[in-house]
């Protein structure tokens, strides 16, 4: 037996004022009485055993002692030879991922999982080591092996619980690399304290049961929680309307992860919380999955949300489940500018100018005549057929060249072009089909050296060029040489995509769309120069580097905004839980687990407790039986 | 502060006209005596023997029935009252001490004693007779008798009842009522003095009192050396909360064996705590002797 605080031992000297009290205690306090005739009836009658009324305050005064004794020995923390040479080795996989967040385990599993994890840390002997794995969004080592209980106890109550998804299986593999590593002597175990929801566990359990004995992994899983129903947005995104420059399409879908019907809820979509979208009452079956598509058009911007509620006395409150973070999902809808763009065609083109008259982000003014000396500033430039011999600086749109000009020189027509070839990356041609369109007396072209080498979007089967972007220093040209009046171009829907696209494009990286994010996402930026931090939806930042930089932010571990923020915020990200398997709160039932540290005979080293908390029982015992003794007057 | 103060002394007056005007006298003095003689109050008759005083011839009867019957009268006479006052040292014990409650009862009784006429002597005892107030009569008398009780001090050991009684009786005195003022702490009994006062034909009266603390002995639980103040011997002892139920109980069941020890022979008894003033006591004790009437 040895002990492992030592110093403790000096509380022994409590029990020099123990027996001082005793001394001054045996000086009896002398009462008066008017006669003893009836207290000599009562002690003469029945006598003491002298011997017990000897030892009675002797008795008394070994009592305290070996109460006293008790308690310093717990102090002391004696711990067996035994339990000094079998060292074990401990990786304790934390699941923070966010069903962990759920509340029907009071306060939450993720608090409940804590306190398995304090256990599992208290019954650690002495050279017993630990490392701690959270397996929440991105599997992380956040306290390397160490035996300190109280660095770990520190680690485990600032750990924070996430929103993002469990990586069970990826963290259970970073536990197994922590244990081979350390492979020397003793026994190692990985401890995983988790919800044992999702089907990652039952997966690495199975690999495993695949693997020799030899190399199989000690895992030991604490499941925390109860089975608990809830409703959840799975699917959150928003994209551009591909028809109306400023519209969107809205797809939500949302999960009953439930054995019962759910409870009667809505679905409010609002923009920036006070215009009211779509409102749709909803009541779900069991397992069932409600999918919509909304569309909306709006030229602001804005935040999109999405909100679970249920109708509550003063109007709609959210809905009380036991996850809260997949109740709401949020997007984020760039503002959009108007676009300066200036068509000239020489006795005007009508598709050319209903197209971009219906795209409402276009402020387009027109010239039919002679062509314009001046352009509006920072406008795109549109020219139907009549095309200046040197090309005006900016984005350029070509349509139907019928001159040569600085940049090309145009050949014959070609009786009956079809497009067989198209450049499906281009974001000129984003959702534009132009297999087989025909497209006749389209024009021959060959660029000149001037215009590099231009972009070949779309050609025809003998590969002439029929759309085309040439990129130049002073600003984009895209030369179409097709002939609108006689081409069916026109009367396909690519036609205004193409032209939205070209717009879109030109007009650069503003009113951008970037799609909402699913929690444990990363996403990549280009940072211009200065110093920026990342700010989460908590107000707490992480520091980027310092631009100009092209990297990656994130992984998002909470549902909220995030942004980027230097002297001015830079960018910002809507992020969504948006995980059918973190929604689901119900474990898999086909996991073996035990319910506690304590079941799991890791809370203790002898007889599952560690021998200063038998000590203090038998203290706390022994004060009982004391004070029984003494109420009856047995000791004194 | 003087055991016998100006309000006592008022008390005391308050007391006996109490006693005349309510009780006309009925507690102590104005007995009829058992003898019969010359009193005026008509007992019975009885029929003439040669030498009775013609005097007492009811001529009446005679001339109705032919018959010499003789008219008996009942004989009145003053009453001795003796007070029997306990000083040992048990009496000291208390607040206020029991010593001076029964002086103060003692001085009450015979004041009132007095003012009926009749005679009362004071002996004062603890393992023996200690001293004597002699026989006397007269309210005039009382001052002196106060002085007498206030210059008494608690002492002596153990209470002797049957010595006490033993020297009493033997004394060359008439019979008459025997109020015993004590505790009644005997460590051999009080029945037996009781019993040698009752044997010669004097009428004991019992006043027992007791402390409050006696019968509810506050702070004695645990280990305690236990202080005897009559005998003034100690004694280490640990008291248990079923020590203490157990000197209830023989506390009570020592106060009933009092009452029907009275009450058997048919004695006068008072039972008190000294938290009772003296002159309720009194007020209870003329209660008692006016309901028996």
């Amino acid at each position: 037996m040895f002990l492992t605080n030592v110093t403790a031992l000096w509380w022994v000297l409590l029990a020099v004022p123990v027996v001082i009290f005793y001394i001054l205690k045996i000086r009896l306090k002398r009462v008066p009485v008017s006669t003893v005739i009836f207290w000599r009836q009562i002690f003469d009658e029945k006598k003491p055993r002298s011997l017990w009324q000897k030892l009675r305050h002797l008795v008394s005064l070994f009592v305290q002692l070996l109460l006293l004794a008790l308690l310093v020995a717990a102090l002391a923390e004696p711990y067996f030879s035994w339990e000094a040479t079998s060292k074990r080795r401990i990786i304790l996989v934390l699941d923070n991922s966010a069903g962990m967040k759920s509340t029907e385990t009071a306060p939450t599993r993720w608090d409940k999982a804590k306190e398995e994890a304090a256990a599992v840390v208290q019954g650690l002997r002495f050279r017993d080591e630990m490392a701690i794995v959270a397996a929440g969004t991105q599997p992380r080592v956040v306290c390397g092996l160490t035996g300190h209980q109280k660095t770990l106890r520190e680690t485990i109550a600032a750990l924070p619980a996430t929103d993002g998804p469990g990586k069970l299986a990826d963290a259970i593999a970073v536990a197994r690399r922590l244990v081979s590593r350390e492979q020397a002597e003793g026994e190692s175990r990985i401890v995983v304290v988790t919800d044992a929801a999702g089907p990652d566990l039952a997966k690495v359990l199975a690999e495993e049961e695949k693997k020799p004995e030899a190399e199989r992994a000690k895992l030991t899983i604490i499941k925390v929680g109860a089975p608990a129903p809830n409703v959840g947005i799975t699917q959150f995104q928003v994209r551009r309307s591909t028809v109306d420059p400023i519209g969107y399409e809205i797809l939500v879908e949302i999960v009953n992860a439930s054995d019962a019907d759910s409870p009667e809820f809505r679905f409010e979509l609002t923009l920036n919380d006070d215009r009211p979208i779509d409102v749709v009452p909803l009541k779900l079956k069991p397992g069932e999955t409600w999918t919509k598509t909304n569309n909306y058009t709006t030229a602001d911007g804005g935040q999109l949300k999405g909100r679970l509620t249920v109708k509550g006395e003063k109007g709609s409150e959210p809905l009380a489940d036991a996850l809260a973070a997949d109740n709401t999902a949020l997007a984020l809808l760039p503002s959009r500018e108007k676009l300066p763009v200036h068509l000239h065609a020489p006795g005007g083109n009508h598709f050319l100018t209903k197209v971009l008259e219906a795209n409402s982000l276009v402020l387009l003014t027109l010239s039919k005549k002679e062509l314009p000396k001046e352009f509006p500033a920072g406008s795109i430039k549109v020219f139907h057929r009549e095309t200046p011999a040197k090309l005006p600086p900016g984005n350029v749109i070509v349509v139907d060249p019928q001159n040569d000009t600085d940049l090309w020189k145009l050949g014959n027509k070609i009786p009956l072009a079809i497009v067989t070839k198209q450049e499906k990356d281009s974001p000129f041609l984003l959702h534009v089909r132009l297999d087989n369109v025909i497209l006749p007396d389209a024009r021959q072209i060959a660029f000149t050296p001037a215009a590099g080498k231009p972009a070949l979007l779309a050609a025809s089967l003998q590969n002439e060029p029929l759309v085309s972007l040439i990129e130049r220093p002073e600003g984009k040209v895209l030369v179409l040489t097709v002939d609108l009046d006689r081409s069916e171009l026109p009367f396909r829907t690519a036609f205004p995509i193409l032209v939205m696209n070209a717009l879109g494009v030109f007009s650069g990286a503003s009113g951008e769309l970037r799609e909402a994010l699913a929690t444990g996402a990363t996403a990549d930026v280009n940072l211009p120069a200065g110093e920026f931090v990342l700010k989460a939806p908590d107000g707490s930042t992480r520091a980027l580097p310092k631009g100009p930089i092209q990297t990656t932010v994130g992984p998002f571990d909470a549902v909220g905004i995030w942004s980027i923020v230097g002297d001015k915020p830079v960018e910002e990200f809507a992020v969504n839980l948006m995980n059918k398997t973190e929604s689901d709160l119900r474990p898999d039932e086909s996991v073996p687990t035990i319910a506690s540290a304590q079941d799991a005979g890791l809370v203790g080293g002898f007889g599952g407790r560690p021998v200063w908390w038998y000590l203090t029982i038998a203290a706390f015992a022994l004060a009982a039986l004391e004070w029984y003794l003494y109420q009856r007057r047995w000791i004194s | 502060m003087p055991l016998f103060d100006s309000d006592f002394l008022k008390k005391l007056e308050y007391l006996s006209l109490i006693s005349k005007r309510v009780f006309r006298g009925s507690l102590l003095a104005q007995r009829r005596t058992m003898q019969l003689g010359t009193g005026i109050e008509f007992a019975d008759h009885r029929e003439y023997t040669p030498g009775d005083d013609f005097r007492y011839l009811d001529w009446n009867l005679f001339a109705r029935h032919n018959e010499l019957l003789l008219k008996r009268f009942q004989e009145e006479e003053d009453l001795h009252v003796y007070f029997l006052l306990d000083c040992s040292r048990s009496m000291a014990f208390g607040e206020p001490s029991k010593f001076d409650f029964a002086r103060q009862v003692v001085a009450a009784l015979a004041y009132i004693a007095l003012a009926d006429l009749d005679r009362i002597a004071v002996t004062v005892f603890a393992n023996d007779i200690v001293a004597d107030f002699p026989l006397t009569r007269g309210k005039g008398r009382i001052l002196a008798l106060l002085k007498f009780l206030e210059n008494l001090e608690a002492q002596g050991e153990d209470t002797n009842l049957e010595r006490v009684a033993t020297g009493f009786i033997h004394r060359d005195q008439r019979r008459g009522l025997v109020v015993v003022a004590s505790d009644l702490y005997d460590p051999n009994g009080f029945e037996r003095g009781i019993d040698l006062l009752r044997h010669r034909r004097y009428e004991p009266h019992v006043v027992q009192m007791y402390d409050k603390y006696e019968k509810e002995p506050p702070d004695l639980l645990g280990d305690v050396e236990m202080w005897d103040v009559e005998s003034g011997n100690a004694r280490k002892v640990t008291v248990t909360e079923k020590n203490l139920k157990q000197y209830k109980q023989l506390f009570d069941e020592f106060q009933t064996g009092v009452q029907n020890y009275c009450n058997r022979y048919q004695l006068g008894c008072t039972r008190t705590s000294t938290e009772l003033k003296f002159d309720e006591l009194i007020l209870k004790m003329m209660r008692q002797a006016g309901s028996v009437r």
